[in-house]
């Protein structure tokens, strides 16, 4: 049997209207996604340049209401509070910058270099601390930290940072230097290229975009962490975090200051992560289809 | 006669790589020393010791009495359960849904760019902060969530008040951040699918579930082993949320994770080597995910 013209005709229009109705639900399933993942970051703001009677008010005021920058003052004027967002600017500057450093050489050894003598354990390792909970290593960490009056330092929070972040650091960068062809390598020390001149001037160059992906990542995993700085800064290296958290022991909790904070820690990483999501996707992809 | 000396270098450009190679991980040795070698078997030690902060008695060696009391101690096994439900619950909402999404985005839609884009932004902000805004919507008389449920419901839930719906308050927020990841992980792999299959099934007459079911999900297979992975791992290690949202497992103990208790044990109740011994058993527990992704790593996924 042969379908003739108008049969051909009517199965193409009946698949354009399946296509159009299938978009059309594409769209609203998006459309709900896309609500429900912004809306937090909405009342984290609205909430932070609330006043304080429309704050706690049935039913919720989403855009009826007189703007007050009181709560940013009111954060701006903690005392302390102009070092603490410093600090943590310093520290996951410091930190980000001594992780993606050692697990930029670690991840180049793990792709070039298949049999060195400590491969296996390092493999080991890396698996090892990516899942243990950091946790159980802060319960001696405490301890020996405390005991070496290391205690509420900023280089005892950059190493730690550094050191707990190695492993993804790692995983991330050997999935970019795998995409170097090695073939590059090897004309250049044909070349009569030294190879320290080998990998500053061919090797390190390539590795750029997946050394600024990287880096964004460590830099936001940084930024956020918490267990850490919660029990080993005091006052004088606390972090922006532990500063938000402290809003939850307050008895009365007054959530305009609280979302005042909670937005300076997280607008700048709502704006990093839409200017860099095109690095970011790339190397979360290819780190994971890689395993 | 050049052959044997060919073989010579080449041997002794590998041994060259190799020294270079081995100086190259050192630092990160350093570090994994420091931070996580040296603090296990700190762990380890203290596990077997009756160390407490701020205890007059001299510590000293009390065996396996600090795993014994855990084995014995019913709030050891509720946390184990705690973990393992929030877990189950997490990957029942973050796979299917993070799949089912990058499934939509799949289609060459106008703008789906710029909603991939929007989409990612929850999976990197900062957990404490989220978790805050989230208790804050979660308020039983004035938060936005019952507000809006109150719309479609009669009663709504009291979210932090019960076990469950505070369960589910965390899994909620753990996914909002979570999602995203499992999202961004698909529709990479997807990417990565030869159409040929799905189209040759297409003109067979197969309709869309049985594209997705027959054809689409076994090729994901491998990629959907390293999102449980990672998610398994994730799940154990899961802590600023419930820190903040459920005040440190809340309400009583409804939501304390097994690192919770460990969290609550060492640093609330300050008995240092109870909770080495519990963070030891959540290694423990941890341990046959870095079996399972040594495995997957050797089958080259």
């Amino acid at each position: 049997m042969r379908t003739t013209p108008e049969q051909f005709r009517s199965l193409k229009a009946k698949a354009r209207h399946r296509k159009l109705l299938g978009d059309a639900v594409a769209y609203v399933l998006l459309g709900i996604a896309v609500l429900i993942a912004l809306f937090p970051i909405f009342w984290t703001i609205s909430t932070s340049i609330k006043q304080r009677v429309d704050t706690f008010v049935i039913p919720p005021k989403f855009f009826s209401f007189d703007p007050t920058l009181k709560n940013y003052a009111a954060i701006f004027n903690t005392a302390g509070f102009g070092r603490i967002y410093l600090n943590t600017i310093v520290i996951t500057a410091a930190s980000t910058l001594l992780c993606v450093a050692v697990s930029t050489l670690a991840a180049y050894a793990l792709a070039r270099s298949p049999k060195f003598s400590s491969r296996g354990t390092l493999e080991v390792s890396l698996i090892m601390i990516r899942a243990v909970p950091a946790i159980v290593l802060m319960v001696p960490l405490f301890q020996i930290i405390s005991t070496l009056g290391l205690y509420d330092n900023h280089l005892t929070l950059i190493v730690m940072y550094a050191a707990v972040n190695i492993p993804f650091a790692t995983w991330l960068m050997s999935s970019f230097v795998e995409q170097i062809p090695i073939a590059l390598e090897q004309s250049a020390a044909v070349d009569g290229a030294s190879r320290a001149k080998t990998l500053w001037y061919v090797v390190l160059p390539l590795m750029l975009p997946g050394i600024a992906a990287t880096t964004i990542f460590i830099a936001l995993l940084t930024w956020n962490e918490f267990l850490i700085p919660v029990l080993l800064a005091g006052n004088s290296a606390k972090t922006l975090p532990v500063f938000i958290a402290g809003f939850i022991s307050a008895r009365n909790l007054d959530w305009g200051p609280m979302a005042a904070a909670s937005s300076l820690a997280i607008v700048p990483i709502a704006v990093l992560t839409v200017i860099a999501q095109k690095r970011l996707v790339s190397g979360l992809s290819s780190g994971a289809i890689k395993g | 006669m050049t052959r044997p000396a060919n073989i010579i270098r080449k041997g002794s450009n590998e041994l060259a790589m190799q020294r270079l190679a081995g100086l190259m991980v050192t630092p990160a040795w350093l570090l994994i020393f420091l931070v996580f070698a040296l603090p296990i078997f700190g762990a380890i030690y203290l596990s077997f010791r009756n160390e407490m902060l701020g205890s007059f008695t001299v510590p000293r060696f009390i065996g396996f009495e600090n795993y014994e009391n855990a084995f014995a101690d019913p709030r050891f096994w509720e946390s184990i359960w705690v973990t393992l439900v929030i877990m189950g619950l997490g990957l029942i909402i973050q796979l299917p849904l993070g799949i089912g999404l990058a499934l939509l985005m799949e289609r060459p839609l106008r703008g789906i760019k710029a909603i991939r884009t929007v989409l990612i932004v929850p999976m990197l902000l900062t957990p404490v902060a989220v978790g805050l805004i989230w208790r804050f919507m979660f308020d039983t008389d004035l938060g936005v969530i019952n507000w809006f449920l109150g719309h479609a419901f009669t009663s709504t839930p009291n979210w932090l008040g019960g076990r469950w719906p505070a369960i589910f308050a965390v899994t909620i927020v753990d996914s909002w951040q979570s999602i995203p990841f499992v999202m961004l992980i698909s529709l990479a792999a997807l990417a990565g699918l030869p159409k040929g299959p799905r189209e040759a099934a297409a003109i067979d007459g197969a309709n869309a579930l049985q594209i997705f079911v027959h054809v689409t999900l076994p090729s994901l297979v491998p990629v959907l082993l390293v999102i449980l992975m990672i998610r398994i791992i994730d799940a154990f290690k899961l802590f600023d949320i419930i820190f903040i949202v459920t005040q440190r497992g809340g309400p009583g103990t409804a939501t304390q994770t097994l690192g919770m208790l460990t969290y609550n044990t060492g640093f609330t109740f300050f008995q240092t080597s109870r909770a080495a011994a519990l963070g030891i058993l959540l290694v423990i527990l941890v341990s046959p995910i870095y079996v399972l992704w040594r495995r997957a790593q050797r089958s080259g996924i």
